[in-house]
């Protein structure tokens, strides 16, 4: 690695701090923290991070409206760290354009994975996406985007048109969380029904066609009341 | 949990406000009728005055036993009499009470009417202070639930947060004599007992997400599939080792829950068949379909549960007596939580023992029975 990712931890709680930067320091990570949402807005728009790890409980402000106000200019991946188990919380930050939530308490290799996957996902976005192109692969599952082929263990699998656009969706997004709206929109479009189990239902199908057992997903996992999420690519390029 | 009132409907006079306008519609309905029907008699009968006054008798009766206090039955026997005496005996359309035997109709009506009010409003006192007691004895025997479970909670908590201080103080007192494995050692022990700690404040959390006032849930309908494995893949975060075989039904099934919740039992009940089975057979995780009700069963194939705790395994105290035999803690407030959010869904749930170990099952109903609108 040449120059070192900097990630900026907003987050009140000085303990919690001390072990993140700890953890990501030793991975390579050029750690900023900032205890408060004042501290931290003008270090964003100063330092542009490549990353932010945003803890939604801080002391002077809501999380949410850091969210909102970088989203305004910029598309730095956001992590929202919370202590909320409220699913509407994580929802409402995914929807204002967080790309993926931990809940507290946070394990280091799960933070990482998540921090990789972030951060993968905004390069693809600056390179103006030929690697959408290339077809996604995760142990047994390959889906071609372009030929529209789902392949398991090589054999084809056959998807409905609606199946095989939420797979590719997913699979697009592969590793992040996608909320229940996100796809219904992504799919059905804007004026869909607010209804989810449409979606549920598609997703059973396409589970019966991909997993072994449908009960211990291999694939697409479900993040109950927030979405799915799908299973990391394998293809790191 | 906030302590006695807000969760006490207004138990007074359940209806208050339409009380007076309901109590004139009764009372002007029962006396339109009993004029309907004494016209009637009127035109049909010889001799119709003593099932005249029958018929006004009995709507003051009525009258007296449907409203709420005294007055309208006291108008009502009024009005009955003046009507008898002003429409149906001669000289009609003429007030008179001088006829024979009209003191006794107005004296007998009116005391009618008095006892029953009186019968009646006694009645609803009686009914009244009887549901008050019941309710005062509820919410006592929830006081004391909260109270035991406080206690229960208190004394699991104190275990780890013992160990983890413990384990930290040597660390940082003795670190310089101490081994690395023995370092290694109180780390994992302090990284343990928070899991455990951790565990256990997600479970009481969970609790609070139950309607303190109707202790009902809000409910969404969920695939049973999305919920089983979500919760194996929890517990398998926490529990690499574990084994769990799960079944679930082909056919695709939603139920109305709060998912977040049924999850927090199927991981109580797992990771209760996991750790205490003292068997190192999977633990099976099935779901049945009946007509009404969908079933959830854990089954494990180890040493089963003492009879005798059979029967109080829910109540959440079997870990405060201390009968705990593995000296594992937090079993009873698990299982008591577990219980609450059944409970909570208009659901059962059971444990019993099969030859070769321990079943939990809990079901839930399909579809979501309107107890309260």
């Amino acid at each position: 690695m040449t120059h070192k990712l900097s990630i900026l931890l907003i987050e009140d709680e000085k303990n919690i701090c001390d072990f993140i930067s700890t953890s990501l320091s030793a991975q390579d990570y050029r750690v900023t923290t900032a205890h408060t949402g004042q501290e931290a807005l003008p270090v964003i728009t100063s330092q542009c991070p490549d990353l932010i790890l945003l803890d939604l409980g801080l002391p002077d402000m809501d999380g949410m409206e850091i969210i909102r106000q970088v989203r305004t200019w910029a598309s730095i991946p956001i992590i929202v760290i919370s202590a909320r188990t409220q699913e509407q919380e994580k929802v409402r930050a995914l929807d204002l354009g967080a790309d993926d939530y931990l809940t507290k308490p946070i394990g280091t290799s799960e933070l990482l994975a998540r921090i990789r996957t972030a951060l993968r996902h905004s390069n693809r976005l600056n390179t103006d996406s030929p690697l959408y192109k290339r077809p996604f692969h995760a142990r047994e599952l390959t889906i071609d985007f372009e030929k529209h082929l789902v392949t398991l263990a090589g054999q084809e699998v056959h998807l409905t048109q609606i199946e095989f656009k939420i797979i590719s969706l997913l699979a697009q997004n592969s590793g992040r969380v996608m909320t229940y709206d996100s796809i219904i929109s992504n799919i059905w479009g804007p004026y869909a029904d607010d209804d989810n189990s449409i979606l549920r239902v598609n997703m059973a199908h396409i589970r019966r066609k991909l997993e072994q057992n449908p009960a211990e997903p291999q694939y697409i996992f479900t993040e109950i009341g927030i979405g799915y999420r799908m299973i990391e690519d394998e293809m790191h390029s | 949990m906030n302590a006695a009132h807000p969760d006490k409907p207004p138990l007074s006079a359940p209806k208050s406000p339409p009380t007076r306008l309901h109590n004139w519609l009764i009372t002007l309905s029962l006396l339109a009728v009993a004029t309907l029907l004494a016209s009637f008699f009127f035109c049909i009968m010889d001799n119709p005055t003593s099932n005249i006054s029958l018929v006004y008798i009995l709507a003051v009766f009525l009258v007296a036993r449907f409203t709420s206090g005294y007055g309208y039955g006291l108008f009502a026997s009024f009005f009955g009499v003046a009507c008898v005496n002003f429409l149906f005996t001669f000289p009609f359309f003429k007030l008179n009470f001088t006829l024979t035997g009209y003191p006794i109709t107005f004296v007998a009506m009116f005391t009618i009417s008095s006892i029953t009010s009186a019968i009646t409003s006694n009645m609803k006192k009686q009914a009244q202070i009887l549901s008050d007691r019941e309710k005062i004895l509820m919410e006592a025997e929830k006081e004391k639930m909260r109270a035991n479970l406080l206690r229960a909670i208190s004394h699991d908590l104190r275990t780890p947060l013992t160990s983890i201080i413990g384990s930290s103080t040597v660390y940082l007192e003795n670190g310089a004599n101490l081994t690395e494995s023995q370092k290694s050692d109180l780390i994992r022990h302090i990284l343990e007992d928070s899991n455990w700690l951790l565990n256990m404040v997600e479970n009481l959390l969970s609790v609070t997400r139950i309607n303190n006032v109707t202790a009902k849930v809000n409910k969404s309908s969920e695939p049973v599939e999305e919920v089983i494995s979500e919760a194996v893949i929890r517990l398998k975060k926490r529990l690499p080792d574990a084994k769990i075989n799960v079944k679930v039904p082909d056919d695709f099934l939603m139920i109305p829950m709060d998912a977040v919740l049924i999850e927090q039992v199927l991981i109580n009940l797992m990771e209760n068949a996991i750790v205490h089975s003292k068997s190192s057979e999977p633990v099976e995780c099935s779901v049945d379909v009946s007509q009404s009700f969908v079933t959830f069963r854990v089954r494990d194939y180890g040493i089963g549960i003492p009879p005798e705790k059979l029967s109080t395994i829910f109540d959440g105290s079997s870990s405060t007596t201390s009968t705990a035999t593995d000296g594992r803690k937090g079993m009873g407030i698990g299982l008591s939580i577990c219980k609450t959010i059944i409970s909570a869904h208009g659901g059962e749930i059971k444990a019993i023992n099969h030859t070769h170990g321990a079943e939990f099952y809990f079901s839930l109903p399909k579809e979501d029975i309107k107890i309260d609108s």
